[in-house]
């Protein structure tokens, strides 16, 4: 009985392992056939083999990790200034209506235009290298942030904050009680966005102002010596650095604390 | 926000930044005052050259996001319908979409070489992923109720889907569009100026570089913040206005 139970079980595992691999199978099978009678030459558009190959050969020799990490620290010290400003910038524009007078027309137009717009202006004033990238990721990552936690401290329910009023609570514990946790929701939508945005920003700035490692510069400095292969596994790095930014930072930071206190439901 | 809050607003900028560019702390060769700013938007609408970047622009913009709803609406409503196909493509679209599509430029630019072609196929990338995603959610939330009521009273597979799932989809769809716009902006900037061809909003802020003509980057940037806002405003707020807010299934906030 418990033999059939696990060879049941074992047998489960391995159709479900199938299917997941299925689609990845299916799109190297069509890329290796396209690679191998399509149009582009060889050098243009590497096969599969070759690809993991070579993402294989510079990650144990330590290139791809080097890269990423650089990337990541880069993203790291961004974020966190891009964070700390817009939610700083959110809270005000929330709390007094000088500020949201102030500040909210140009927040709304900043926020449409690319970061990356700004690139060229960042590298005039502040030269090559890693400030002008740092500052740009943080520029971008400001506005999204600084818009949801407006909106967060705006949709505080009214009913709460008397309630807490009329039992006594003083200004800073109305807000470190009432209006923080009840904007947070809305806070953590802002950072994601921000995180994602600052992400996308980051790769390309790191191509246009010519920073020592990074995953970006790595593919656009493969492309003067048609190292094809090259650039597609950094582009494989950058999805797998993407997807665990997305699954392991995100989807955790909700479920551990809005969900958690039982605003959100997933 | 009332018109005068908004004047104050932008005028008070204004003056931070002309007090801030006159003060030296930078070479003003590269802090443009307000008044050359101007000057320079004023000189493009003149000569005419604005509205060929913006032309040349909107072109890879609206080519890439057709494209992306062609390919993005069927892939999403054949998730939204049917298991296997969202068993297959969901891993798909969850590993590609975290790679920023100004990434493959380089290699775009390879496969396509630069100009048109590059920068469209990079519109495409941005914005096809966002459009599945919200498509295939949108299928998914059409209510039950509204699928087997139509089909009691005798809807066959083809009314139920034009009458009730396309409908009922539409405000995600639109939604997703929406989206794919903001992500297709980002990547027409980026690839117009990595992929330089000779016009595009994105590639005349690249080319000022080159001359140090702050000016004319500073305009172009206000230009391109100015239609985003604008396109986003006017065509997406109509188009939900017209389609879904009209039916019902969402109240839209006319701005």
């Amino acid at each position: 009985m418990y033999r059939l139970g696990a060879a049941a079980a074992l047998r489960h595992a391995a159709v479900s392992l199938a299917g997941a691999a299925a689609p990845f199978i299916t799109v190297a099978v069509l890329w290796q056939a396209f690679a191998m009678y399509g149009p582009f030459p060889p050098r243009l558009f590497p096969g599969v083999d070759k690809i993991v190959a070579t993402f294989v050969r510079l990650t144990f020799n330590g290139i791809l990790p080097t890269h990423a990490l650089a990337t990541l620290a880069r993203l790291g010290i961004a974020f966190a200034i891009g964070a700390v400003v817009g939610v700083l910038i959110g809270m005000l524009m929330g709390r007094s209506r000088w500020a949201e007078q102030l500040l909210l027309p140009v927040v709304s137009v900043g926020n449409p235009i690319p970061g990356l717009a700004y690139a060229p202006l960042f590298v005039i004033w502040f030269g090559l290298g890693n400030l002008p990238a740092v500052l740009l990721v943080a520029f971008a990552a400001t506005f999204p942030i600084a818009v949801n936690t407006w909106s967060g401290v705006r949709a505080v329910k009214e009913i709460w904050i008397r309630a807490a009023e009329s039992m006594g609570a003083q200004e800073r514990q109305l807000f470190r009680s009432v209006v923080l946790p009840a904007a947070l929701p809305y806070v953590l939508t802002g950072l994601r966005l921000g995180l994602a945005r600052a992400w996308r920003v980051l790769v390309a700035v790191e191509m246009l102002t010519a920073v020592g490692f990074g995953l970006g510069w790595l593919i656009f400095g493969a492309r003067e010596f048609l190292n094809t292969d090259v650039m597609l596994a950094g582009l494989a790095m950058i999805g797998i650095v993407g997807l665990t930014l997305e699954k392991l930072v995100f989807e955790r930071l909700e479920r551990y604390t809005v969900v958690r206190w039982g605003m959100m439901t997933r | 926000m009332s018109p005068l809050g908004i004047l104050l607003s932008f005028g008070l900028s204004a003056v931070a930044w002309e007090i801030f560019a006159r003060s030296g702390m930078l070479p003003a060769a590269i802090t443009p005052s307000v008044f050359a700013i101007g000057a320079a938007v004023g000189r493009m609408v003149l000569n005419g050259t604005l509205f060929v970047h913006i032309g040349y622009t909107m072109f890879r913009i609206v080519v890439g996001l057709a494209l992306a709803l062609a390919v993005g609406v069927p892939i999403g409503m054949l998730m939204g319908r049917f298991r296997p196909a969202e068993r297959f493509t969901l891993p798909l679209v969850s590993v590609l979409s975290p790679i920023p599509s100004l990434a493959w430029v380089p290699l775009f630019i390879l496969w396509f070489g630069l100009g048109n072609a590059a920068s469209i196929a990079l519109v495409f990338y941005a914005a096809t992923f966002p459009v599945i995603l919200n498509t295939w959610t949108g299928v998914k939330s059409v209510n039950r109720i509204w699928v087997r009521s139509a089909e009691s009273m005798g809807a066959g597979d083809r009314a139920v889907f034009r009458r009730v799932v396309l409908p009922g989809s539409l405000a995600f769809i639109i939604a997703g569009l929406r989206q794919a716009f903001a992500r297709a902006w980002i990547a027409v900037v980026g690839g117009e100026m990595i992929a330089a061809t000779s016009w595009g909003l994105g590639w005349v802020i690249f080319d000022s570089k080159e001359y140090l003509n702050t000016d004319v980057m500073l305009g172009s940037l206000l230009v391109i913040g100015a239609l985003g806002l604008l396109i986003e405003r006017l065509v997406f707020q109509m188009l939900e206005h017209r389609t879904v807010g009209r039916w019902g299934m969402v109240k839209t906030v006319r701005t």
